[in-house]
């Protein structure tokens, strides 16, 4: 049998030899004559129009026309590369900056470094090779660059390629049995799914976000999506105004957000627990959150205000005109800590937007009070700790009062919340119980610095009576010896 | 006494002055005994330390605060009758957490931080989980160190 | 008012015939020389035990002995009971100056060589005092059960244990146990306001009933009775009222030591954190302290800290035997041996105290 199929590849050989004369690349002369799929795709491959023989990858002699000769394994051939010997073949040109640079491309040279140090350059099941192969995504034999349409990592065929493994749940159960496969039917909900199905190429797809060579867990500090790293890779298209023209939103989202409370507690404080983009908005269903959602998705960290919120007044009253909940006072991106000036009626609180004297009197008296009260409770908060603090550094014994004024402390915390129950009973209730204890510490760090002052007066009374009982001893002590050396003498 | 030539005068206004003086002296040394002596307002020292009280005590599903030092920590007693202790001072913001029966976790009701039993920050604000402090049993006793 | 206050003593005169002492204390002297200051920090030393005893008796009545109380009651003490701030701190600062002026009166005894014969009884006596002085420092140091003093004493105890053969039932004697516990504060506490207090009055006594029956020891070949300008003064008036003038400076000095170095508290005292920085015993211990923690790990076969300790022990115990073998001393002959180990010691003291304070 073996020798028949020598046979007739002999007699083809000739025939070739005899039909093309003269061909460059002998490999592909012969198996596209014989019609094989892999040389017929070929012809389309970017690397057949770069000239490179099939012989680049498989190894051989492409000059020789003698099929034994040219499939000789003393001139280096391969046959079929198999296992991570796919990979290697890619990376022989494309981890060769010099080769590359010969073959006239512009590619970086990185891919296969990448690729070993990704979450896909990881061992497969069978132990024998890694996870994924260059010709995984990219295919084999009909190559072609990103930009072309064809391509499988086209951006608009590379979320089917993706998905192609990410959701087969069988399959990623033998890798990773907790990550979900449904990412591509969140993605189809999102904003740029929609615009991606729609056949527009510029919307994120799975490499926009996640990177292509280099994807790493979402919990490795060096992922392009790891929580700290997260808004500057949304911001790698989102603050590109030239990118985002005619989509007609803003650019400065990220610049907001770097300066926002929850931008520098991730950003410069490294707190990963602060939310990232894809905390409000989500991550693969990345939409913007609706205006009645939006003290639900705030409320997913700060549930206590959240649920104050959703049964205070102003839920129904913010519903009906469309105010989008939080926002309307804390604002979005740029959110700043929450700050007591935002409470009241002064020029740049916020409540005073609604509420003013003549049209809504009643809320207007109510942010009145909250503000006069957790202004009072603060300043009463930090003359006793001021006066805790000198009694303290004064060497006084005020380790109780000090304990104790962690209550006022967390009243005062507590009132902030307790603003947003819109509702000046139980505000009321919490802020009283800090400015009672606030002045209790006070009187305490107060009567602790007076009890200073006493201490030293009292010395300096007792210092004056001794120094005066000391000098009249002594001046009786020099009477009765004068006295003495008097009666000595008289005696003599 | 009288034998001798010094001026009545003189004498009597050292002596005066020594007299008083040694009184004003005593004065100022009983005052403080005497006030020492007094009852303070708070008869006794509050039993308030590391010892946070008899195991019988604690019920199931708790969490106490217990003084230690200056800081607040609480003794957690819990559903598995595990006794764990933690700095109960919340790491977001410095208010005293509290345990929550209907959660089964640690509770701050300053923004609703939760932290689960091992002290981690699992939800709300917090950044950082809880410091957690060694509880010992000794016989009865339930006693509460710093973990080394 | 004056003849009311002869009514009285000629009443109790009749009885206990006070007339007696008075001429007895009339008849004393104090003789005076260039060395006589030295005679002042004996009585230093009384009045600042008396001040021990008076503040000792009234922190008591507040204290309470026990782990779970001991470090809570002396913060009650110092913030809610009235001046207790004040006895507290005057508590620890005379307990100081207390072992201070013993050890200024201990060697100016020494170097007076005043410990020969017929005073041997009185040095000896002295000389306990002053150890029990040092256990009283020892034990107290302990009572508020803050951080630096539980494990000072663990160390302290630790360098008893090393003693060989007694080492290690002296070690679990004063712990009450393998380790420094609330058992070991108890016990502390006992010998701190119990059995040190009763062994020191029966030496405090006899001390004192020696001092006056013997009167005041005169340097060699003090004679005032030849004329040569060397006088004496007597004790009742002259000495007593002199006393008196240095006792009032001395209680303010302990006020204004009081009131501006207050006594620290510290931490409470917690055996399963680890030891903080810079534990240091008090200053008076520092000396030995240091040697034991600069003498070498092993001497030839020994080990360097039994070496140490058994060292200390020895020179303790020679030098309160000074005056059974310095024959000479009491025969009214110089000898320069002993101002030489005085000097030695003084020295080495002081050297290896400022060390232990630096390094």
């Amino acid at each position: 049998m073996k020798y028949l199929s020598t046979a007739i590849l002999k007699v083809t050989l000739i025939l070739c030899f005899t039909g093309i004369a003269f061909a460059q690349d002998q490999c592909y002369t012969c198996h596209q004559a014989l019609g094989d799929k892999p040389a017929t795709m070929y012809k389309k491959d970017i690397h057949f129009a770069k000239g490179i023989s099939c012989a680049s990858c498989h190894g051989g002699d492409s000059k020789k026309e003698e099929m034994e000769a040219a499939m000789d394994p003393a001139t280096g051939f391969k046959g079929v590369p198999t296992g991570d010997e796919v990979s290697k073949t890619c990376a022989t040109c494309h981890a060769d900056a010099e080769k590359m640079k010969t073959l006239g491309s512009t590619l970086p040279t990185t891919q296969w470094e990448h690729l070993q140090s990704s979450v896909h350059g990881k061992l497969s099941v069978s132990g024998k090779e890694n996870i994924v192969q260059c010709t995984t995504c990219h295919s084999v034999h009909d190559i072609v660059s990103v930009k072309n349409p064809t391509s499988p990592v086209y951006p608009l065929n590379a979320v089917k390629t993706c998905t192609k493994c990410h959701a087969d749940a069988s399959f990623m159960k033998t890798y990773n049995p907790s990550l979900p496969v449904d990412q591509f039917e969140k993605y189809r909900t999102s904003v740029h799914g929609t615009l991606n199905g729609k056949g527009d190429p510029k919307a994120a797809e799975c490499a926009s976000c996640h990177g292509s060579h280099d994807i790493r867990s979402a919990k490795d500090a060096k992922s392009k999506v790891y929580a700290a790293n997260l808004p500057a890779t949304c911001s790698s298209c989102h603050s590109d105004a030239e990118y985002m023209k005619g989509y007609n939103i803003p650019t400065d989202q990220h610049a907001n957000f770097s300066k926002s409370v929850h931008g520098i507690a991730l950003l410069e404080k490294h707190d990963i627990a602060a939310p990232a983009c894809n905390d409000c908005h989500g991550n693969h269903g990345a939409m913007p959150p609706g205006v009645e959602s939006i003290s639900k998705v705030c409320g997913t960290c700060h549930a206590l205000n959240a649920d104050l919120f959703s049964s205070s007044p102003h839920k129904k009253a913010f519903d009906e005109r469309k105010l989008p909940e939080c926002e309307t006072c804390h604002g979005n991106h740029d959110i700043s800590p929450a700050s007591k000036s935002l409470l009241g009626v002064s020029n740049d609180a916020v409540c005073s937007k609604c509420h003013s004297e003549q049209e809504n009197p009643k809320g207007f008296t109510v942010a009145r009070m909250m503000r006069t009260m957790i202004d009072s409770l603060e300043t009463l908060e930090q003359t006793a700790s001021g006066l805790i603090d000198e009694a303290e550094q004064k060497g006084m014994e005020v380790s109780e009062s000090k304990f104790k004024l962690r209550d006022a402390h967390q009243a005062r915390l507590q009132s902030r919340t307790a603003v947003h129950s819109f509702n000046e009973e139980k505000f009321r209730e919490v802020v009283t119980k800090g400015l009672t204890v606030a002045h209790e510490v006070g009187t305490e760090g107060k009567a602790a610095v007076d009890e200073f002052y006493f201490r030293r007066w009292g010395l300096g009374v007792a210092t004056l009576i001794i120094t005066i009982v000391g000098i009249s001893l002594y001046l009786m002590i020099r009477r009765i010896e004068r006295r003495q050396s008097l009666s000595k003498t008289k005696t003599q | 006494m009288n034998e001798y030539p010094e001026q009545p005068k003189k004498r009597d206004l050292l002596k005066l002055v020594l007299t008083g003086g040694l009184v004003a002296w005593a004065g100022s040394v009983f005052y403080p005994i005497f006030a020492y002596l007094k009852p303070p307002k708070q008869p006794e020292v509050e039993v308030s330390n590391v010892k946070a009280g008899k195991l019988a005590d604690i019920p199931k599903e708790s969490g106490t605060i217990v003084k230690f030092g200056s800081k607040p920590v609480i003794l957690v007693r819990s559903a598995k009758d595990e006794l764990r202790a933690f700095d109960a001072t919340c790491t977001h913001l410095d208010c005293t957490v509290q345990y929550s029966k209907e959660k089964g976790m640690l509770w701050c009701a300053c923004h609703n931080g939760t932290y689960d039993l091992t002290g981690r920050n699992v939800g709300g604000p917090p950044p950082r989980p809880l410091e957690e402090y060694r509880v010992i049993i000794q016989g009865e006793e339930v006693l509460i160190s710093k973990k080394s | 008012m004056k003849k009311l206050l002869t009514k009285y003593y000629s009443w109790i005169d009749e009885r206990v015939h006070l007339e007696d002492l008075v001429h007895f204390m009339g008849k004393k002297y104090v003789p005076i020389h260039r060395h006589s200051v030295w005679y002042y920090f004996g009585g230093v030393s009384l009045f600042l035990f008396i001040i021990q005893v008076i503040t000792g008796i009234m922190l008591l009545l507040y204290y309470k002995g026990s782990e779970e109380l001991a470090f809570e009651s002396i913060q009650f003490i110092i913030s809610k009971v009235e001046f207790g701030w004040l006895i507290r701190s005057i508590h620890s600062w005379a307990a100081n100056l207390f072992v201070l002026a013993a050890m200024i009166h201990m060697f100016s005894v020494y170097f007076e060589k005043a410990y020969r014969k017929p005073r041997e009884i009185t040095w000896l006596t002295g000389m306990l005092m002053f150890f029990l002085a040092l256990g009283f420092g020892f034990s107290g140091y302990l009572l508020p059960w803050n951080e630096l003093a539980f494990f000072a004493t663990k160390v302290g105890t630790d360098i008893a244990g090393v003693v060989p053969g007694i080492g290690e039932p002296i070690l679990l004697f004063l712990r009450a146990g393998e380790d420094v516990t609330g058992a070991t504060l108890s016990r502390f506490f006992g010998f701190h306001v119990a059995v040190f207090p009763g062994i020191f009055t029966v030496l405090l006594g006899i001390h004192l009933v020696l001092v006056q029956r013997q009167g005041m020891s005169e340097p060699h070949g003090f004679n005032p009775n030849e004329g040569n300008g060397e006088k004496t003064m007597p004790f009742f008036p002259n000495f007593l009222l002199r006393d008196l003038l240095l006792w009032l400076i001395v209680l303010n000095l302990l006020a204004i030591l009081a009131v501006f170095f207050p006594w620290e508290l510290g931490k409470k005292a917690d055996a399963f954190a680890p030891a903080p920085a810079g534990i240091k015993p008090e200053w008076y211990f520092m000396f030995m302290f240091q040697t034991l923690k600069l003498i070498p790990a092993k001497i030839w076969f020994m080990d360097g800290e039994v070496i140490g300790i058994l060292t200390f022990g020895a020179a303790g115990a020679l030098w309160m035997f000074v005056p059974f073998w310095d024959r000479k001393s009491s025969k009214g002959e110089k000898n320069r041996l002993i101002n030489y180990l005085g000097i030695f010691a003084v020295i080495y003291i002081i050297i290896l105290t400022i060390l232990g304070w630096i390094l």
